[in-house]
Order: structure tokens, then C-alpha cells, then sequence
């Protein structure tokens, strides 16, 4: 292996805030997600954004699934998380349905879950890209849609968040099948 | 070639070795890494090609990180500090978590080295490069439609964030994504969209669909991305020219489909397994790389 000299870090860039209603509740979730490792930065939201108190802490966004499980496994009171820039304030609602015969695929933004028609069992999941969704193709795969583990309860990144959309629809679908 | 990406192991630490198939596991250094989606697939199919044309095999550096980002910045951290050193002659990111201040110290770094590498991006890593507004820097981007569309949104940093009307373009739609994306500089010079219809795309121009064999069932496929990927790397690695190893990597891709009688239910290896076969039959046609076997020319 070959160790070079140790660079300056750079700064922090993360895209989204968590937005709060006062000051001591965005003290505490920087408290809260610091302790956990994640890179936080309090800033003053942009006016667009600015919902109660004038302090907001910068997340990155990506990482906005693991972050809200751990707001709400902390008690810490929080409005909403959104993008920094002004145009992509909505998650991606709408999904996709392909029927393969046996198998229905359902597509969630860049997450697509396969399932078996007769067993309710997932046969697949595809798409995505961040460090969570190699885990989540091994938990999710082999079970059936309603003993399956929720994707945004182990997952942690918005890739996570896109295919428990996924397994919702699927679910849906399932539930109708079986009237 | 270094490829770099995160793989599904919690307590695995960072390591770098050599990449070798172990009957059909794929190992590094003592560590067997499980060939399924993910940097797994991907490694496992540049494995295929590089045996297959007996070329030295990648190198790789691996984290375990199953989300929590804290693996895919320690391979954001080595890589900044060593790639001057390492500078490979085709370096390919993947799977991590994409963090935009690290890509930008990872893309100083590449900067630095004495000959720049061909510099290939997929899955998230891809997502930080266009995010932080680094994506022209780099040589070949692997994008499937809704990816496509989030290149070509201007304000979008991650697909979960893009704007409805992108999401709903039909696949037949893409060269006019593909069009805003390198308007707004924030494709590779090389793109392989990949869809019902392959699109091969070089500096803003479609040169290439694939769209035969049809295999709509690959998409469901967890890894079979992930295989695009790997063999257009390794194709490129083996000093096709790029615009040639994203044609013959999206029709190798389709063709394992085929050979394996893919269904949605199909496992990513079972595609892998086939790519020798693929390569046996179709390389030399497609690409003109023809093997001396027993002295002879196959």
C-alpha cells in the first residue's frame, strides 16, 4: 500500500436541511447526530425554506432516511427535511408497473422490486446506487412482501426510501390479488 | 484498473487486493465478497472479460458499509490521499455513499496524477459526480432512463429528488435528455444509457442503439447494471475505444441474458456465468479481438 501525506478535509456540501420550529430542538438533533457520526452543519435557511426558528442544520440529503429514524428514535421534534436547492422540493411520488406474466415489477424513482404473483414472495430488486441497497437485495430477497423487513426501518439513504415505495406499492397490489 | 466501491459486509475494513474467481465466489485477499448487486456484479463481469482476454486482473478497493456511509468515506479519504501514487490507467467508482465536498477532493486528487486515468462512474458515485458539477470530468457514465433524468435536472443531487415530468419520459425520449444533460454539463463525455433501447451516446452524440436480444426481464434483475459496468471497464481497459466497449458491453450484456434464458427471477451470477460463452461466440465479431488458440488464429 502506498500512504501519502495527510490532506486538509474538505468542507461539508450536503443539500438538504432539516428544518425546525425553535432553536433548542435544532440544538438537540445536531446533539443527536453528531453522536452517530453523521456530518451536520447548523446554518440559516434560506428564505424560500425558512419554515419556524432561524437555524436549520445541513444534512446530506442522500443520507435523509438513516437521519429521520434517528430524530424519531431520539424524541427530537423536527418539521420537515427538504432539498437546499429550489427547484427539487418533492420526493418523487408516482411509480411504474410492469406485469411479466408470474411476476410483477414495481419501479419507485430509480428502485424497482420484483415479486411473485402466486407466492407474494420477492424474487427481486434492481436499481439504485448507494451502500444500502446491496444489503437491502440481500435481506429483502426470498421473503414474502408482507414478513419482509421495511426498507426505511434498516435502510438508511434515499435510494432506501425509493424502494420502500416500491415494496408499498407492492403490497398494495398483493393485498388487491387476494381481494 | 482499480475499481472502488462499497460492498455489503458491516465489519469488513478497508482493503485492496487483487480481484479472483473462486469457483463462483469472487475473493479478495482472504475475504470472499458475495456476487450479487452491486460493486460484487460489477467486479465479477470485468473479471470475466480480463480472464477471458488474459489480461492482468482489476485491483480493488473494498469497505463494508451497509449504509451508514462510514466504509464509502474511508474509500473517498484513501483514494484522495493516494491516487497520485496508484494512478491507474482506468479507475472505476461505484457503489458508496455519494458525498459532494469528497468527490471534489477525489476529483483534485485524480488531477494530480502523471497520467489521467479513464475515469468511469456508475451508481452513486456517478450521483456525487453530477451533483457537485464534476461530471464532464469524467469518461463514461452508466445511467439506466431514470438516472438519465436526473442528469438532465438541474437542480437534482439524488433520483429520488427529480422532477416528475423527467421521471415520466418514455425511454424513447432519451436523446432529449441525453440532449439537456450535456447542455447542462452534466453527462461524461461517453454515455451508455441503459433501457429497452441501449443508447451509446459520445460527447452529446447518439452513435449507437442496441436493442437486440430483447430482454426486458434484465431489468429486473438486481446486478445487471452493475454487469454493464464492469465489462464496458474492463473493455476499456483493454484499449478498445470507448465508444466500442459500451456497444460490445450492452450487446454481451443482452446476449448473457438470452444464453441464460433470463427470467425476472434470475440471480445477477447466473448472467455472469455466461458471459464466457458470450465472449466465445460473439467477441470476435463484434470487436475484431480474436484469439491465437494453439497457434492458431479462432
Amino acid at each position: 500500500m502506498v500512504f501519502g501525506k495527510r490532506k486538509k478535509k474538505p468542507c461539508f456540501e450536503g443539500g438538504g436541511l432539516v428544518l425546525f420550529a425553535d432553536v433548542p430542538d435544532a440544538m438537540k438533533a445536531e446533539k443527536i447526530l453528531k453522536s452517530a457520526g453523521y456530518p451536520v452543519k447548523l446554518v440559516a435557511p434560506p428564505p424560500h425554506l425558512r419554515k419556524g426558528c432561524d437555524l436549520a442544520l445541513e444534512i446530506n440529503l442522500v443520507e435523509q432516511t438513516g437521519i429521520e429514524r434517528l430524530l424519531r428514535e431520539g424524541n427530537a421534534e423536527y418539521i420537515s427535511v427538504a432539498p437546499l436547492r429550489a427547484g427539487s422540493s418533492q420526493l418523487l411520488e408516482i411509480v411504474q408497473v410492469t406485469d411479466f406474466g408470474d411476476w410483477v415489477m414495481v419501479k419507485a424513482g430509480n428502485m424497482k422490486l420484483t415479486f411473485d404473483k402466486n407466492s407474494g414472495v420477492i424474487i427481486n430488486t434492481s436499481g439504485g446506487g448507494c451502500p444500502d441497497i446491496p444489503y437491502l437485495h440481500a435481506e429483502l430477497i426470498g421473503k414474502k412482501l408482507t414478513e419482509a423487513p421495511k426498507p426505511r426501518d434498516i435502510g438508511f439513504t434515499l435510494c432506501a426510501l425509493m424502494l420502500d415505495r416500491a415494496v408499498e406499492e407492492c403490497l398494495a397490489i398483493w393485498e388487491e390479488k387476494r381481494g | 484498473m482499480l475499481i472502488a466501491g462499497t460492498v455489503p459486509i458491516k465489519n469488513l475494513l478497508l482493503t485492496w487486493g487483487e480481484a479472483r474467481l473462486e469457483g463462483d465466489s469472487l475473493a479478495v485477499n482472504d475475504h470472499s465478497i458475495p456476487c450479487t448487486q452491486g460493486t460484487g456484479a460489477m467486479i465479477s463481469a470485468a473479471l470475466a472479460v480480463t480472464k477471458y482476454l488474459k489480461l492482468d486482473p482489476p485491483q480493488v478497493l473494498l469497505c463494508g458499509d451497509i449504509g451508514d456511509g462510514k466504509g464509502s468515506r474511508s474509500i473517498y479519504e484513501y483514494l484522495i490521499q493516494n491516487l497520485p501514487q496508484l494512478s491507474p490507467q482506468v479507475l472505476v467508482l461505484h457503489y458508496w455513499l455519494p458525498d459532494m465536498a469528497l468527490m471534489r477532493g477525489l476529483c483534485e486528487s485524480i488531477e494530480k496524477c502523471p497520467q489521467k486515468p479513464i475515469m468511469i462512474a456508475d451508481a452513486a458515485s456517478m450521483y456525487a459526480a453530477k451533483a457537485c458539477g464534476l461530471a464532464s470530468k469524467f469518461d463514461i457514465f452508466t445511467p439506466d432512463s431514470c438516472e438519465m433524468a436526473f442528469l438532465a435536472d438541474p437542480e437534482a443531487t439524488h433520483p429520488a429528488y427529480i422532477n416528475r415530468h423527467l421521471f415520466d419520459t418514455d425511454i424513447t425520449q432519451t436523446p432529449k435528455l441525453v440532449a439537456t444533460a450535456y447542455q447542462l454539463k452534466s453527462a461524461a463525455k461517453l454515455l451508455l444509457v441503459k433501457g429497452a433501447i441501449d443508447y451509446v451516446v459520445k460527447d452529446g452524440e447518439v452513435v449507437e442503439t442496441i436493442t437486440e436480444p430483447n430482454m426486458p426481464e434484465l431489468e429486473a434483475i438486481g446486478g445487471t447494471g452493475d454487469t454493464i459496468t464492469g465489462l464496458v471497464s474492463a473493455f476499456a481497459y483493454a484499449e478498445l475505444e470507448l465508444h466500442e466497449a459500451a456497444i460490445i458491453a450492452a450487446k454481451s450484456n443482452r446476449m448473457a441474458g438470452k444464453f441464460a434464458h433470463a427470467t425476472p427471477a434470475t440471480k445477477v451470477w447466473q448472467i455472469i456465468e455466461q458471459f464466457p460463452a458470450v465472449f466465445g461466440e460473439y467477441l470476435c465479431e463484434w470487436s475484431g479481438v480474436c484469439f491465437i488458440k494453439a497457434g492458431r488464429e479462432s
